[in-house]
């Protein structure tokens, strides 16, 4: 799991262009949008992309996204459990 | 109206008041980035806009803070008046290539968000806080009288005491920038004609 969390990490400051963060800046468990990294709707939608891209995983209900999308560690629990590639 | 600041961006240089305040370095083209950084700038958005909205987001940061004018206040006579060649076409492009390939086919929301032109005014006002008219023409090519009289005859309808306005395009990884901040009351040096809005950008 901390592998992949390191690895979201690093994806997530690629796809979201936060171009002065690092892993390590990046709490795991610190919300994502709202306080923590302050990421925005397009954010959203662009780790939606993140999701279906490199791990194969589409989310049929948008809604859920408000659970999985809470911080770096809930997004890997549900990649983990759900991935396909 | 008077010119109280300009910049111009160009595929190797800044320039703001005629003074060169960066160049790249061995004949490479500009990188807004480095730029960005040269100019101490701490504004973490801007690593989110397109091209074209980092191109224009450069030229007005500079000449709009060299005018004393800060981030906080509401600015609700002052006016953007934009105009280009190439509309969004790079960001298009770079949206295309994310969608061109069946195989890989995952379209980007925040390449998306950036495929109208009028967005960098936007982006310009909210750093800003810019609240008065916000227009973005596309022309044919750059032309010193079209802009003169489309912003000449938009400050007339307005009234607003300062407009930033200009030219604002990037393609082929090529800036091509020339913003000016008029006042209606200055001192007098630059006047707002288009022979000198030519000038300025030749």
């Amino acid at each position: 799991m901390e592998q992949l969390i390191l690895e979201l990490k690093k994806q997530i400051i690629e796809v979201l262009n936060l171009e002065d963060v690092k892993p390590e800046d990046i709490d795991s468990q610190a919300p994502l949008f709202g306080e923590g990294l302050g990421l925005d709707s397009i954010d959203a939608l662009e780790l939606i992309v993140l999701m279906e891209k490199n791990y194969g995983i589409k989310l049929g209900d948008p809604a859920q996204g408000k659970e999985i999308f809470k911080s770096v560690e809930t997004m890997a629990e549900y990649i983990e459990a759900n991935r396909k590639k | 109206m008077e010119i109280k600041a300009y910049s111009r961006i160009t595929a190797d240089k800044m320039v703001v008041n005629g003074s060169t305040v960066y160049s790249s370095s061995d004949g490479e083209n500009i990188n807004l980035t480095d730029l960005y950084r040269h100019l101490g700038i701490d504004y973490p958005k801007f690593f989110k806009m397109d091209n074209l909205c980092k191109a224009g987001f450069l030229g007005a940061e500079t000449i709009i803070r060299d005018a004393g004018m800060d981030t906080v206040t509401p600015k609700k006579d002052c006016d953007i008046v934009l105009f280009n060649s190439t509309s969004s076409l790079d960001d298009d492009i770079a949206y295309n290539n994310t969608i061109e390939d069946d195989a890989n086919y995952f379209p980007s929301p925040s390449v998306f968000v950036y495929t109208l032109a009028n967005i960098v005014t936007g982006e310009i006002a909210i750093r800003n806080k810019i609240m008065g008219e916000s227009s973005f023409y596309v022309l044919k090519e750059f032309s010193s009288s079209i802009i003169y009289s489309v912003v000449k005859e938009t400050a007339q309808e307005t009234s607003a005491n300062a407009v930033l306005c200009g030219w604002a395009d990037f393609l082929n990884n090529t800036p091509d920038v020339l913003l000016m901040l008029l006042q209606r009351t200055g001192d007098g040096k630059i006047q707002f004609t288009a022979e000198n809005i030519n000038k300025l950008y030749r």
